[in-house]
């Protein structure tokens, strides 16, 4: 079952390995810490070098990258801010990705994922983990430098607007990243997943220079990796128009569209 | 004139402006950063750092003083008595980029020893006793039912070399008997002080269970009772058949209601929760005794209507 040798880095991060199977496609991270596995995942050692399986049922950024997500990956040297890190499955695979000159700023609310997650960034030596609500982020402004990236997953439904307020702070500025794990089940009945990931689009198109948006089906049901660049440009398409709002009382989210 | 502004980088303080768009700085907090980590979450007049201080004496009356954060500005203010504004988020974006950056190693000690501080403190916030002491009491209640249903079927044998094992795991079971006793007991006296409305109405064991699988006490009070009747069951409400009754099923009383009229009673009780625990989470008035008399007329009506 091991790897062997055929780990070779992805054209998107040199940081990330893609092994082909016969029967699908795997991604790997270079684990930072120190012992590698964080949450049960699978890991190996290749000539010094550890791996971390990157497991697309677990987290959204391996469901995307397995999804083809064509977007920027957090690359290594680079300063991420992450919202809603819980645990730090996902946190640390950033972390592994960002590399050990990176670093990678993993805010979290909840007290009893927070103690995890500040059990692990012990062992990780570029996590530094805040216990704060990302929707203030003036709070935690005087802890965190400019950062090249934010990657957001917090099951909110005014989700982007947090994005959006951290990123006008915190972001280093143009060309500066933004990822978004959208979880549409938890933005209202009033629009479809698809509508949903449409005006997310919609309202990134107006920061930044949007990256293609994938779907993150069948890893994570409705939801949806969207994301850009900051800065906008006019190389891409950016919808004026806005949709009329659904009637009240249809519900598209309950229909197969 | 430009403000001059004071911002934080972790546990080093900057000055930047008047004159200049160059940092003036690191001010440290403390050249230590645990106790860095410590003075930053408090941080009073007497933790600004007096060079810091002598350096802000030079800015002339009159001109805009900023500090961010909030509670740096108000410590700043308190100590040259004088007023400093809060900069707005574009004046305190374009300064961020000239802060340098911390030493990775004084930067990794001030986040670790800042995540342990505020993660001890918000244990000890006496909601989080309750929810804590609610979950382990549970667990350990599930390990003493479980080792009591392991005993039930194990039959000892005379002279068996197993004996000796035998009276150590009877002595276990004792212990975590009386822990779970040591556990309950607490989790009461806490849950009857904190959400005495709700632990009058479903017992203050279950009081103490919802609000730990509500995730708090105003979680709680901001739901339906259609969802404190669901919270803590296992299986997810599906639209064909889910779950009819979560940890209000075990509550006071139910005992006493025929079993085919449980159902309804939980349901009852759900919706007295709901009152309960809104007392208890805004007005904290003492509103128990006609929950109570509701709740036990409750009782004698399902209990004739079956007769």
């Amino acid at each position: 079952m091991r790897p062997g040798r055929n780990f070779r880095p992805w054209e998107g991060s040199p940081r990330l390995f893609e092994v082909a199977r016969a029967e699908r496609r795997e991604f790997w991270t270079e684990a930072v810490g120190d012992p590698p596995p964080v949450y049960g995942e699978r890991w190996t050692e290749v000539a010094d070098r550890r791996y971390r399986l990157f497991e697309p049922g677990r987290s959204k950024l391996a469901a995307a990258v397995v999804r083809g997500w064509a977007g920027d990956l957090p690359a290594p040297g680079e300063r991420w801010l992450y919202l809603g890190a819980a645990t730090g499955t996902t946190a640390s695979h950033v972390a592994d990705l960002v590399g050990p000159e990176g670093r990678v700023y993993a805010v979290e609310r909840s007290v009893r994922p927070f103690a995890r997650l500040l059990a692990l960034s012990e062992r990780w030596p570029n996590l530094r983990p805040i216990l704060g609500d990302a929707r203030d982020p003036l709070a935690y402004a005087s802890l965190v430098p400019p950062v090249d990236g934010v990657y957001t997953d917090i099951a909110q439904a005014d989700q982007l607007d947090i994005v959006l307020r951290n990123a006008e702070l915190l972001l280093t500025g143009e060309g500066a990243r933004l990822l978004v794990a959208l979880k549409t089940a938890s933005m209202g009945r009033h629009r479809s997943a698809a509508g949903h990931r449409e005006s997310a689009e919609q309202t990134l198109a107006e920061m930044t220079t949007l990256f293609p948006s994938v779907p993150l089906e069948p890893f994570h049901k409705a939801h949806f990796m969207v994301g850009g660049r900051w800065g906008r440009s006019s190389r891409l398409p950016v919808r004026e128009t806005a949709r009329p709002t659904t009637p009240r009382g249809r519900r598209p989210g309950r229909r197969a569209r | 004139m430009r403000p001059t502004l004071v911002v934080g980088n972790g546990p080093a303080l900057f000055v930047i402006g008047p004159d200049s768009a160059r940092a003036v700085g690191p001010f440290s907090l403390d050249p230590d950063p645990l106790r860095a980590a410590a003075r930053s979450e408090t941080l009073g007049p007497s933790d600004v750092p007096a060079l810091l201080l002598a350096a802000l004496e030079s800015v002339p009356e009159g001109s805009r003083l900023l500090a961010s954060p909030p509670r740096l500005a108000r410590a700043i203010a308190d100590s040259v008595h004088r007023p400093v504004e809060s900069p707005t988020i574009e004046e305190l974006r374009r300064v961020r980029m000239s802060i340098p950056l911390l030493d990775p190693t004084v930067e990794r000690r001030f986040f670790l020893a800042l995540g342990h501080l505020r993660l001890e403190r918000a244990l000890r916030a006496p909601e989080e006793v309750l929810i804590t002491l609610a979950r382990e009491e549970e667990r350990v209640e599930r390990s003493v039912g479980r080792e009591a249903r392991a005993a039930e079927s194990f039959v000892p044998v005379p002279d068996s070399p197993l004996d000796r094992h035998l009276v150590a795991w009877g002595r276990a079971r004792g212990a975590l008997r009386d822990l779970e006793e040591a556990l309950r007991q607490t989790l009461e006296v806490e849950a009857q002080r904190q959400v005495p409305n709700l632990s009058a109405v479903v017992g203050p064991r279950i009081a103490a269970r919802l609000v730990a699988a509500a995730g708090g006490i105003g979680a709680l009070a901001r739901m339906p009772s259609a969802r404190i009747q669901l919270l803590g069951s296992r299986r997810r409400p599906s639209p064909e058949r889910g779950p009819r009754f979560g940890i209000i099923y075990r509550a006071d009383r139910l005992a006493d209601v025929p079993i085919g009229r449980r159902g309804a009673y939980a349901r009852s009780l759900a919706a007295l929760a709901a009152i309960a625990v809104r007392a208890d989470a805004s007005t904290h008035r003492d509103i128990s005794a006609g929950l109570v008399a509701r709740r036990d007329r409750r009782v004698e009506a399902l209990r004739r209507r079956r007769g």
